[in-house]
């Protein structure tokens, strides 16, 4: 039964292909291994898709102009704020969901998104993922 | 003292091709795959990846289900492997005649070609498992409704060559031996056999005996480890087998004779074979060619074209729509061998 | 003496199968390969949702919400902002109402299309499965861009919405709609003329108007069978109001109002098209103003830990009709109460008669027919927060005290 999908699929065949093959094509045998050619460059990843205008991803925290209010620390629903007694917070990257209340709620705009989205860490409390520990 | 001598030979080049077949199998697996994903637009798996799959099957615990009969558990994956092994030296592969020709003949190949469903629905209702047993019973009506349209096309074409004999029938392309009516025939029989190829080999539309999404795997749901790596194998081995059965039957061209009128292949002669090397890796490159070609269409492209018919409708479609082609073709092969 | 053997066996499907994609068991009696009984177990996904969302206050509930489900995250978290501005008679502004509604029909363009690639599956046709969900990524885009993320959108707050959909973002929302238009035809090539589509799904689980009425079922599932029934016209919430719907049910499009699972199809494909007519009507008319009436998010922290009230918020989800109903106290700053009744619950009742005299190889296609979202459905944990206790029910009891709960609520609480 020649079909209508049956053509679109040999059309397919030979057309750009919808996978991303972020960050590489298949899976290296060994991760770790990969990760660390990837950290000396000697590994070329694929680029990710570029990122929309209004994207949220991982926080910044300007330490200067918070003034210790705790709003944000009220309204983030993964208590990924955490206070702390020097009027300052400290921020779990790895429990915060990106809701973005904290950069609504700010009176002082301390925090802000930037376009990082590669968070992985070796482990939960990881330095770069944990600020203003 | 030679007898011993030819049958050790022969002893050893059964294993040989077995050995190529499972090869061969894996990597055509492969293939299939990735075709299968390029039309999809995906990327898709890296060649290899079958191997890899035996691999770490290999490797994995064999899990014996409690309910589980466990003989006839471990036993059915071998039986379901052996056969088609065994039928590979009995079809012409390529340059190569039948290893063991005038030992067997089509009869013998259809037989073969049946034990590993047999043997795949009694691991199934071996395993104790109600999907298992619903896959199995499954897979038994579909082979109740593919062989008849199967035997309708073997005996076409002993009918064709008056003998079952593979060798024969592959020496004489049987597109040559008819005329235009026959011709005509012989393409609803190939029409047949092309249907009857995705059953057989349990691919989506006819993949019921499986149905990932009804019955989480069916037949293979309680296997693991060695004896479904071993199904995994079966499988494969099974797509060569049927992909070099059509070829024989229907395609069983050679390159180094078609473009002998033109180029002259040669090149040093191997003992033995009494054929040039030259010639010798064209065909074989002709024929790993010629399975993709079979396999592509038999099974990729109708595995991505088509959804999962329901057992029933399956089964009517055998029953029915292929059997009635198969006749009518095997009717015109009649009425022009009988010049009426 | 004679020996009748009863030749029925069970088969259970679920809590973990490949034909559902999230935990819930159906439990079948078959005779061969045709079903004669089909008994539905829900429960084997409870989260706690409501739990945790009464130990929040209300702007930490947003995010909770939208996190009930991964598909409908929208419709969860308008449902909670629309029934905590009920309770506190919070109004949102005309050009947030909008918005809203460009959103929720977004949804809905995705939901769609991710179901007809579920189905695809189910009867065994991964080509399209592949294909529609490669054509999803479109919208996703397009939310991605005006929401900032791909899934949960963090779009809502009490009073309007937390981002505006400004001029510029006009040609990617026009170029977005006008790719489905176009590829609508494909798509109905696809799901409505396809040979071995068509076989699976004709007169494949129907579900007669009758049982249609008498079920409760809601949305696409009971459209198929000529169910007129869309909170969207029926009480039209957001901007819903300002636009001229139709329901849209098979007869309209020269069908016939079967519901079976091509009926079903057909609803779900004609949505489609009628999302990307409210779209882009909504973009033409949108109004000028502020996206939100409450700007100042401290002050209204502050309100929503003083006021009391109760409210509730319906939607005509993807999947149909849903509703929360939240209650706030003036002692505690965290919600009082909160509690969800999502689509599915109501059309897990219609897989009965639709499941009997048919095969196991529907069961997967029908399954997935109604769209279920069980994320969405298990949820309950009951516990008295004034008397600090914790009471465990059984799946039955609880089952009723939900069946009770809803009631009361569609009873005193709709208007």
């Amino acid at each position: 039964m020649p079909t209508q999908t049956i053509y679109t699929l040999i059309k397919q065949l030979f057309t750009k292909k919808a996978t991303n093959p972020f960050p590489v094509k298949y899976t290296p045998e060994n991760m770790h291994d990969a990760a660390e050619l990837i950290e000396k460059d000697e590994l070329e990843i694929n680029p990710p898709v570029d990122v929309p205008p209004n994207f949220r991803g991982k926080l910044k925290y300007d330490i200067e102009s918070c003034i210790g209010c705790q709003l944000c620390v009220k309204v983030c629903p993964s208590q990924a704020l955490v206070f702390k007694e020097d009027n300052t917070v400290r921020h779990y990257v790895n429990r915060c969901t990106f809701c973005g209340q904290c950069v609504d709620i700010c009176p002082t705009d301390s925090f802000e998104f930037t376009d990082e989205f590669l968070m992985a860490g070796p482990e939960k409390l990881y330095e770069d993922l944990v600020l203003n520990p | 003292m030679n007898f011993v001598l030819d049958w050790g030979i022969k002893f050893v080049l059964v294993l040989l091709i077995s050995l190529i077949g499972i090869f061969l199998g894996l990597l055509y697996k492969g293939f299939d795959r990735k075709i299968t994903a390029m039309m999809q637009s995906r990327i898709g798996p890296p060649l290899r990846q079958p191997f890899r799959d035996v691999k770490k099957l290999f490797m994995k615990e064999t899990i014996i289900p409690d309910y589980a009969v466990p003989w006839l558990f471990n036993y059915a994956p071998i039986f379901a492997l052996l056969p088609s092994l065994v039928a590979l030296a009995y079809l012409p592969l390529g340059p190569f005649g039948p290893l063991m020709d005038g030992y067997g003949d089509l009869i013998l190949l259809l037989y073969l070609l049946a034990i590993p469903a047999v043997a795949m629905a009694i691991g199934g209702l071996a395993s104790g498992s109600p999907y298992a047993t619903v896959g199995a019973q499954r897979e038994l009506v579909l082979m109740m409704s593919y062989e008849l349209p199967l035997a309708i096309a073997a005996v076409t074409l002993a009918y064709n060559y008056e003998t079952f004999s593979v060798g024969v029938i592959s020496s004489e392309p049987v597109w040559s031996t008819v005329g235009a009516m026959g011709f005509v025939g012989f393409a609803l029989v190939l029409a047949t056999l092309l249907a009857v190829m995705p059953g057989e080999l349990s691919k989506v539309p006819f993949d019921q005996a499986e149905a990932e999404t009804e019955l989480a795997g069916g037949l293979f749901v309680e296997y693991s480890g060695r004896n479904l790596a071993l199904f995994y194998i079966a499988e494969a081995v099974k797509m060569i087998f049927v992909g070099a059965l059509l070829i024989a039957l229907f395609f069983p061209y050679q390159l180094s004779t078609l473009i002998d009128p033109w180029i002259s292949l040669g090149g040093p002669t191997i003992p033995l074979l009494e054929m040039g090397l030259w010639a010798m890796i064209a065909d074989v490159a002709f024929f790993l060619v010629k399975l993709l070609v079979i396999i592509y269409v038999g099974v990729s492209v109708i595995r991505v074209a088509f959804a999962r018919f329901q057992i029933n409708k399956a089964s009517y479609f055998y029953w029915v729509p292929m059997t009635i082609i198969g006749l009518l073709g095997t009717l015109l092969v009649v009425l022009e061998r009988t010049g009426l | 003496m004679s020996r009748e053997k009863d030749t029925t066996y069970e088969v259970p499907i679920g809590p973990i199968h490949p034909a559902l994609k999230e935990p819930f068991l159906i439990k079948f009696k078959l005779k061969g390969e045709e079903i004669v009984d089909a008994e539905p177990f829900p429960g084997m996904n409870h989260r706690g949702i409501e739990f945790m969302g009464m130990h929040r206050n209300p702007m930490e509930v947003i995010p909770l919400s939208e996190r009930i489900c991964g598909i409908c995250s929208i419709v969860h978290q308008h449902m909670f902002t629309t029934a905590t501005e009920h309770a506190l008679s919070i109004e949102p502004t005309n050009r947030a109402r909008y918005i809203r509604t460009i959103m929720c029909e977004l949804e809905r363009i995705h939901s769609h299309i991710l179901w007809a690639g579920v189905a695809a599956h189910e009867i065994g046709f991964d080509t399209h499965l592949h294909f529609t969900w490669k054509i999803r990524e479109k919208v996703m885009d397009l939310l991605e861009y005006i929401a900032g993320n791909r899934v949960n959108y963090s779009m809502w707050t009490f009073g309007g919405v937390r981002r505006d959909i400004t001029e510029e973002m006009y040609p990617k929302i026009f170029e977005t709609l006008e790719y489905y238009e176009n590829l609508y035809e494909k798509l109905e090539e696809i799901f409505l003329e396809d040979p071995s589509i068509k076989l699976r799904t004709r007169g494949v689980g129907v579900l007669t108007k009758k049982d249609a009425l008498e079920l409760c079922g809601v949305g696409p599932t009971v459209r198929a069978s000529g169910v007129k029934k869309d909170v969207r016209i029926d009480q039209p919430y957001a901007a819903y109001g300002d636009l001229d719907l139709d329901y849209v049910i098979p007869s309209r499009y020269g069908f016939e109002n079967k519901g079976d699972v091509f009926c079903k199809t057909v609803v779900r494909l004609k949505e489609l098209l009628q999302s990307v007519d409210i779209i882009k009507k909504c973009v033409e008319q949108m109004p000028e103003g502020e996206i939100t009436s409450e700007p100042k998010k401290a002050a209204l922290l502050n309100k929503l830990g003083k006021s009391a009230g109760e409210g509730i918020g319906r939607i005509e989800a993807p999947r149909g009709e849903a509703i929360h109903y939240v209650r706030l106290s003036e002692e505690r700053d965290d919600v009082d109460c909160w509690k969800i009744r999502a689509s599915t619950y109501n059309n897990l009742s219609t897989y009965a008669p639709m499941f009997m005299g048919e095969q196991i190889a529907d069961i997967p296609l029908i399954a997935a027919s109604i769209d279920p979202c069980i994320g969405c459905m298990d949820r309950a944990e009951i516990i008295d927060i004034n008397r600090g206790e914790v009471q465990s029910y059984t799946k039955e009891e609880l089952h009723e005290l939900s069946v009770k709960k809803t009631k009361q609520i569609t009873k005193g609480g709709v208007e």
